[in-house]
């Protein structure tokens, strides 16, 4: 019986890579599948080898050792251009062309393919209006806000129906408001087109807010993965535990109290009362994707940190 | 010397200092921006290194920035005889002009394509644009506004260097001012020359800002 099952997505098999010059190597022995149609964060710090997971991806350079099969392919010179066509990539510094219009920005990935100028225009407009700037298509990006830059980046980045979507540190330059819309948009259209979606991000809220799975690099190396939820709560690895740590408000705690934290629809009354009951305190409150997300201070033995969860 | 003898002569310069300089300043820009196209992709760091041809074009650059004008024209005569048939006169001072002008557009250009951000160029290659692409696509328009200050740049330098080219009886502007005004003492003459030279690099330079201003949309 052949194997019907569609291949994964992206499947690194014992992934190396060392850049000349560098003592050390960016990956090292890297294995992780990343499964159709899952929202997968891979997250690390600086240096931990996120970019060059990137790279890797989207063609830009090979594996020293191991394997990376794209839709169960080996990246080489004949099938790279087919898959670079399949993977919309959506980046930190949005990497608009400044010299062209904001329409031309997303007919770019087209023209490249020799798409015809109507067809790209058409199908250009269409994805301008899919994240809201239909009304742009003529100004220059320097005419943008961040936001709407990167908006414009997504739109280019689906304008070849990609079935993968990479996003390197895509919220990263945006203030918190602007990165939950861009992260909400992600979402839908992740779930409207049937994408898989890579999120590569230093950024834990990043992958709280959007991802089921979540893959945590650390020098280079794969130090822990599963499913976001469980990772979250019970971290494994001193790096999770160190990124999970960093993003932890620095305020000073009554002895008795601990810090936790909940994503809120809204702060409404009842909330705040259940707060005022537990004698919990907000320590701090950011946008998220789905409400507020509120550093809590409260005794720990409060029971009504079950309202809230 | 009195207007109506100084205008025809003025008139007759200006031409011919054109004449040498614009198709000059064209060549040049051609193939010095090729040429600086080539430096920016051999370049170690660059889409497609190429370490000892980078080496020797560098050098080649390097080599044709730092002869000074007055020794190409002469070196060039043998070259300049075998393209435009003879060696003295506006026609022939158009090929050491060029020669001469290779480089510095090079190395300009060269500059302005360093400038276009790496991470619009890797995202173009990642959408799957060859080399061809990156570089018609994106970085030759990306650094529009540079090539254009670089094109203003060079042919303000080629109206000066054109003056030298009297040496070799090319005429233009320049030589009016040394063969009236600086031997034959006709102070008169000499600053209309240079009042004509000044008002044709500030008409250059202004139109060369106003196309890059324009150009430019970052």
């Amino acid at each position: 019986m052949p194997d019907l099952t569609p291949p994964d997505v992206l499947d690194f098999q014992n992934v190396s890579k060392t850049y000349p010059g560098q003592p050390r190597p960016a990956l090292n022995d890297l294995t992780l599948r990343v499964p159709r149609g899952s929202r997968t964060g891979v997250i690390g710090r600086s240096g931990a080898g996120k970019s060059t997971l990137v790279r890797l991806i989207s063609g830009l350079e090979t594996p020293d050792a191991g394997r990376l099969l794209v839709r169960g392919d080996a990246l080489g010179p004949a099938t790279r251009a087919a898959h670079q066509a399949r993977t919309g990539l959506v980046f930190q510094q949005f990497n608009l062309l400044a010299q062209r219009t904001v329409l031309r920005n997303v007919t770019l990935p087209l023209e490249l393919r020799g798409v015809p100028r109507a067809r790209r225009d058409a199908l250009a407009r269409e994805h301008l209006d899919l994240v809201g700037l239909g009304e742009y298509a003529g100004r220059y990006p320097a005419q943008l806000s961040g936001g709407q830059k990167q908006r414009v980046g997504i739109a280019r980045a689906l304008v070849t129906a990609p079935d993968l979507l990479l996003a390197d540190e895509a919220t990263s330059a945006l203030d918190p408001e602007t990165s939950a819309g861009i992260l909400n948009l992600l979402l839908d259209l992740q779930r409207e087109r049937d994408l898989t979606l890579v999120i590569v991000t230093h950024q834990l809220e990043v992958v709280r807010a959007v991802t089921t799975h979540v893959a945590v690099l650390d020098a280079g190396q794969l130090v822990e993965t599963g499913e976001t939820a469980a990772v979250l709560r019970a971290p494994r690895h001193a790096a999770t535990r160190a990124l999970l740590d960093a993003h932890r408000p620095q305020v000073p705690l009554a002895p008795d109290e601990t810090l936790r934290r909940v994503t809120l629809p809204d702060l409404n009354p009842d909330t705040l009362a259940a707060l005022a009951r537990a004698g919990a305190r907000i320590v701090q409150a950011e946008p998220h994707p789905q409400g507020l997300d509120v550093w809590i201070a409260a005794p720990a033995a409060s029971p009504e940190w079950a309202v809230l969860a | 010397m009195t207007w109506d003898a100084l205008w025809p002569l003025l008139w007759q310069g200006t031409l011919d200092t054109l004449w040498m300089v614009v198709p000059a300043a064209l060549c040049a820009q051609l193939i010095g921006t090729a040429l600086g196209v080539l430096l920016t992709l051999t370049r170690p760091d660059g889409l497609h290194p190429q370490r000892p041809l980078f080496r020797v074009l560098d050098a080649a650059v390097n080599v044709g920035r730092s002869l000074p004008f007055i020794i190409l024209l002469v070196l060039l005569i043998p070259f300049t005889r075998l393209i435009t048939g003879t060696s003295i006169g506006s026609t022939a001072a158009i090929v050491p002009l060029t020669v001469a002008a290779i480089p510095f557009v090079a190395r300009l250009v060269d500059g302005a394509l360093k400038d276009v951000p790496r991470g619009v160029v890797d995202a173009a290659r990642a959408m799957g644009a060859s080399t061809a692409q990156t570089v018609f696509k994106v970085l030759l328009p990306e650094a529009r506004p540079a090539l254009i200050h670089a094109f203003t740049v060079m042919i303000v330098s080629l109206i000066g260097y054109s003056a030298m080219a009297g040496a070799i009886g090319g005429g233009g502007l320049g030589d009016l001012a040394i063969r009236y005004g600086y031997q034959r003492f006709e102070t008169g003459v000499m600053i209309a020359t240079v009042a004509a030279l000044l008002v044709l690099v500030q008409l250059t330079q202004w139109a060369g800002d106003r196309a890059a201003a324009r150009s430019d949309h970052r």
